[in-house]
């Protein structure tokens, strides 16, 4: 018989990590061995993570795919089933089914520098691609990230920030919204398209990342352009609601996309030829 | 000469399926003026005739709520068991030919890549007898599909009113052949079918309006009426967008599906509380696009059997056929 495609493995909370008042990253394994050794992915695919008894969220899958032993997602506190999520403990039992989706053009990017521009929840899916290019250094030139939240409580991943800037030709530059800083702040102050082109990253042969909300994409293509960035070299991942994952359920569909299945990566090229419905 | 089965014969035949433990649904007459798909436990609850029910022979197929599996919390673990499928033979009649026309549409989203068990398991173990249209009313656009009121396109076999309770039986797969062998009489009676309704509009230019003027303000003021309700979506018999979610008490539940709709206003909702269709018109606009134009495009098949049950059943006089027609009849497609 068919496997049933809606089941999920079972996977064992290995650690916790809280980043912000209302963000968590979890650490997971799986329970079944067999499974584990079988399991892999590529940076920029998603899973499906539940709570029994509250339902099933979508997340990007966070780590790198070269750590064979984890995986790891991040959510913010919003509804039912990140409210239960938020009450894991080590040890405990959430369901996961993936990996699904596109990836980021990991080879196609071997030899350019990398842009990776991101807000507020959307560093997880850029940290997956940084931890994997940083595990692959020699392949990959400059590496630049601009990270903006709205205050500095809400910026996630900062150890790991502070650790991609000791690296050797990385640069991190981080920004909170104005207002959203605290005295001894030491980043920047402004908003991640502004921020940006202040920075002045050498834009030759470079390949970006986007990811944030809508409003910080929107005013971050116009400074990527005056850069001589081309849109097809310009990749974001678009966040349409899923249930299925597996393009059954109807609802991610972006112009005649299922972002689910021939997304959630796409250039900003074709993201220009979608209608407006992502 | 043809192969005839009387409405009596039909019941037997019914009464023998059931006799051996298998499932049967088709029409019943719930009310003076209403007729439903229902899945029945004798003969005699069935409407064996060409009819138009208001809802759609999907269910039985793709059930408006499944259990695809149970959990049980233990501990900080949790086993996951498979829940009681049904797999079992099906009989399903079908009022009439666009409801059965819709399987094979169907078919494509729920085979591609990663099989649906749940749907194809059903459409295996179920044989579906269609009674062809003997009349059409003014929500009826099946030509505009290219069917008509004697297609035969997802049925095992075709029955053909030919006067005095009798049915003319087309057989069109082996399980149809299987399910009538020896329960017709040979008879120079000849089936008649409905004279076909006129074709409203061209469904291409349907699709290419919706995929090339994703911005005009026709989805606007042509879908100002429109409730949210997604009475079209669930009584369409190619609607097959759905929702999943657990249902449980204490330690133990099931993951479930139910039957959703691009109509209601959370069904693109993210969480950080931008929609991307965030009115009504862009909902309704969905439903158009998707069937004309996205599925076309995806699977080589318009997502519309011509039914009219979107019609039918809204309340707001909308519908594919008021909307496309609009489309189609010019003033909308001019540069």
């Amino acid at each position: 018989m068919t496997e049933n495609i809606y089941k999920p493995d079972l996977m064992e909370v290995m650690s916790i990590r809280r980043e912000t008042a209302d963000v968590k990253s979890v650490r997971l394994r799986f329970r079944d061995e067999a499974r584990a050794r079988a399991f892999s992915f590529r940076v920029g695919q998603f899973g499906i993570f539940s709570a029994f008894g509250y339902g099933e969220s979508v997340f990007n899958i966070c780590s790198s795919s070269n750590w064979r032993d984890r995986i790891e997602f991040c959510f913010r506190r919003v509804g039912r089933v990140t409210e239960a999520l938020w009450d894991l403990e080590e040890g405990d039992t959430v369901g996961f089914r993936g990996p699904y989706g596109n990836s980021y053009p990991m080879e196609e990017w071997e030899g350019r520098n990398l842009i990776f521009l991101g807000g507020g929840i959307a560093m997880p899916p850029i940290r997956c691609a940084v931890w994997y290019a940083l595990e692959n250094r020699q392949k990959y030139g400059d590496i630049t990230v601009v990270y903006g939240a709205r205050t500095v409580g809400d910026l996630v991943f900062t150890g790991e920030l502070a650790e991609w800037a000791r690296r050797d030709r990385v640069r991190v530059v981080q920004c909170v919204d104005p207002g959203g800083e605290t005295p001894d702040w030491k980043g920047e102050i402004g908003f991640v398209p502004t921020v940006f082109e202040r920075a002045q990253v050498p834009a030759g042969n470079a390949a970006a990342l986007v990811i944030g909300p809508p409003i910080m994409i929107k005013n971050t293509l116009p400074v990527l352009d005056r850069m001589g960035i081309p849109p097809s070299a310009v990749y974001t991942s678009l966040e349409n609601r899923m249930k299925c994952g597996v393009g059954k359920c109807g609802r991610c569909n972006a112009g005649s996309m299922y972002v689910c299945k021939e997304g959630p990566v796409f250039t900003m090229e074709a993201v220009a030829r979608l209608p407006m419905d992502y | 000469m043809s192969e005839i089965v009387t409405e009596g014969g039909l019941r037997e035949l019914a009464g023998a399926w059931l006799a051996g433990g298998k499932r049967l649904a088709g029409p019943c007459r719930v009310k003076a003026d209403r007729v439903f798909y229902r899945a029945v436990t004798a003969p005699g609850e069935l409407l064996l005739a060409s009819c138009r029910p208001d809802n759609s022979i999907k269910e039985f197929f793709f059930p408006r709520h499944e259990k695809l599996y149970g959990y049980r919390l233990t501990g900080n673990g949790v086993e996951l068991f498979d829940t009681e499928e049904a797999t079992g033979a099906q009989l399903v009649f079908a009022g009439r030919p666009c409801d059965a026309a819709a399987l094979p549409v169907l078919d494509h989203v729920f085979n591609w890549d990663f099989p649906d068990r749940f749907y194809l398991q059903r459409r295996e173990a179920t044989t579906v007898v269609t009674f062809a249209c003997v009349d059409a009313d003014e929500h009826c656009f099946c030509t505009s599909l290219g069917l008509a009121p004697g297609a035969v396109r997802g049925s095992d076999a075709l029955l053909v009113a030919a006067g005095d309770g009798a049915f003319e039986v087309r057989v069109l797969t082996e399980k149809g052949r299987a399910l009538f062998a020896g329960r017709t009489v040979v008879s120079d009676k000849q089936g008649r079918v409905a004279a076909p309704p006129p074709v409203r509009f061209d469904a291409a230019a349907a699709g290419a309006f919706a995929r090339d003027r994703f911005e005009d303000p026709f989805w606007r003021t042509h879908t100002l009426a429109c409730l949210g309700c997604g009475a079209c979506a669930y009584t369409c018999p190619t609607c097959h967008c759905f929702d999943i979610a657990d249902e449980g008490a204490g330690s133990t539940g099931h993951r479930v599906r139910n039957w959703d709709s691009c109509q209601f206003d959370m069904f693109t909702l993210h969480a950080s509380g931008h929609n991307p269709r965030a009115g009504q018109a862009a909902r309704q606009r969905q439903r158009i696009y998707h069937k004309f134009h996205v599925y076309p495009e995806k699977f080589g098949a318009i997502l519309c059997t011509g039914c009219g049950n979107c019609g039918r059943n809204c309340p707001a006089g909308l519908g594919v056929l008021p909307l496309v027609t609009e489309i189609d009849d010019g003033k909308h497609l001019q540069a």
